[in-house]
């Protein structure tokens, strides 16, 4: 079995990015993917380089490539709401599983605008940035430092977070931790990946943790560490398992 | 350049759909098959876009199968509609190359005259 060089994997992921950001129907983006990459696996072999399929500019030949390609609008319109959907039950999920979900006036502006402001951002950086940095350690420290971005926005949000005209009972709370769930597997099943049960998965450690573990050790330091702790070495071991899966699909 | 490059595509289109002609063939062995030919592409992935036109023209059809390297490989067919239009791009072809190859033909003459 061949693998493709580090210019060609950019190459190839480069294009997807390109031809996604572009809307272009992806039953059609996956067949023109599948028939390059076969074509750079035997040029490369040959000792060929990306430049000799794509001629001197990459961004020209990608052009070339996404015209011929149809815009699919059913799968855009489907994604869009697909995606907010998502985006809510991410930010929904948590707080109604600590059992305090409430909605104030600042919350939901915060809220929706600190999301459009992550679509933003992420889209630019998945389109635009990563790609070029995708075998390099850049590639880590990006997604890291834009991770902390987004994050601290939502802290600050959640921090101004005064007088809710809402608060969940009890069995709100559930409800919404319900719904929030069927959203993760469907999309799951739509996406055909782990990652949004996965990241839910490890978001729910401490309010589970919290319902279950009686208050006086919850409050001691030394079961907080061992929580935190064990958390760190579980989601480690985790994400090296993907990176090792992923290696081995490549191969 | 754009010239060029436009008919170029012209030309590779015709040909594309010669080589399919010859039988079920995929992207990479149609640029080796071109390259024997000394076949001027800009770049052996230019063959791709022509590809997709002529499927969505409905001149090929593809089947995707594996391949011994292991990722799935395309495989194009001529259509009925294929053939035909690959007819009227010979047609085509021999009376635009016979009368700029005629015209040239001329030119150098008159060259020959003027030494």
């Amino acid at each position: 079995m061949t693998m493709l060089s580090k210019e060609a994997e950019q190459f190839i992921i480069e294009l997807r990015m390109y031809l996604l950001s572009k809307g272009k129907n992806e039953k059609e983006m996956d067949e023109i993917i599948v028939e390059l990459e076969d074509h750079l696996v035997q040029a490369e072999a040959e000792g060929k380089s990306v430049k000799d399929i794509t001629g001197d500019s990459p961004r020209e030949y990608m052009k070339s490539i996404g015209e011929e390609l149809g815009f699919d609008a059913r799968q855009f319109i489907i994604l869009a709401p697909m995606s907010v959907l998502l985006i809510l039950a991410f930010l929904m999920f948590t707080p109604a599983l600590w059992g305090d979900f409430k909605l104030s006036k600042i919350g939901l502006w915060g809220m929706g605008i600190a999301t459009v402001l992550s679509f933003a951002l992420y889209g630019f950086l998945f389109v635009k940035v990563l790609p070029r940095f995708f075998h390099s350690k850049g590639f880590y420290i990006i997604t890291g430092l834009t991770y902390l971005i987004v994050f601290g926005i939502f802290i600050i949000v959640e921090f101004l977070d005064k007088n809710p005209f809402f608060i969940a009972t009890p069995m709100q709370n559930n409800l919404i931790v319900i719904g929030c769930i069927i959203v993760f597997i469907i999309w799951a099943f739509y996406a055909k990946t782990w990652i949004t049960i996965l990241v839910p998965f490890f978001m729910s450690w401490g309010p589970i943790a919290d319902r279950l573990i009686p208050a006086h050790m919850n409050e001691n330091p030394f079961f907080i560490t061992l929580a935190i702790t064990l958390f760190v070495i579980i989601t480690a071991a985790v994400m090296y398992f993907i990176y090792r899966s992923s290696k081995k699909k490549e191969m | 350049m754009s010239t060029t490059t436009q008919m170029l595509k012209g030309l590779l289109e015709g040909s594309l759909l010669a080589l399919i002609a010859k039988g079920e063939t995929y992207g990479y062995e149609m640029t080796e098959k071109l390259q024997e030919h000394n076949f001027a592409v800009v770049s052996e992935g230019s063959i791709y876009p022509v590809l997709m036109r002529l499927q969505k023209n409905n001149f090929v059809t593809s089947i995707l199968r594996k391949s011994p390297n292991g990722p799935k490989r395309k495989y194009y067919s001529i259509t009925d509609e294929g053939l035909e239009e690959l007819e009227r791009f010979k047609e085509h072809w021999e009376r635009l190359s016979m009368g700029v190859f005629s015209l040239l033909e001329e030119g150098e003459d008159g060259n020959d005259d003027v030494i």
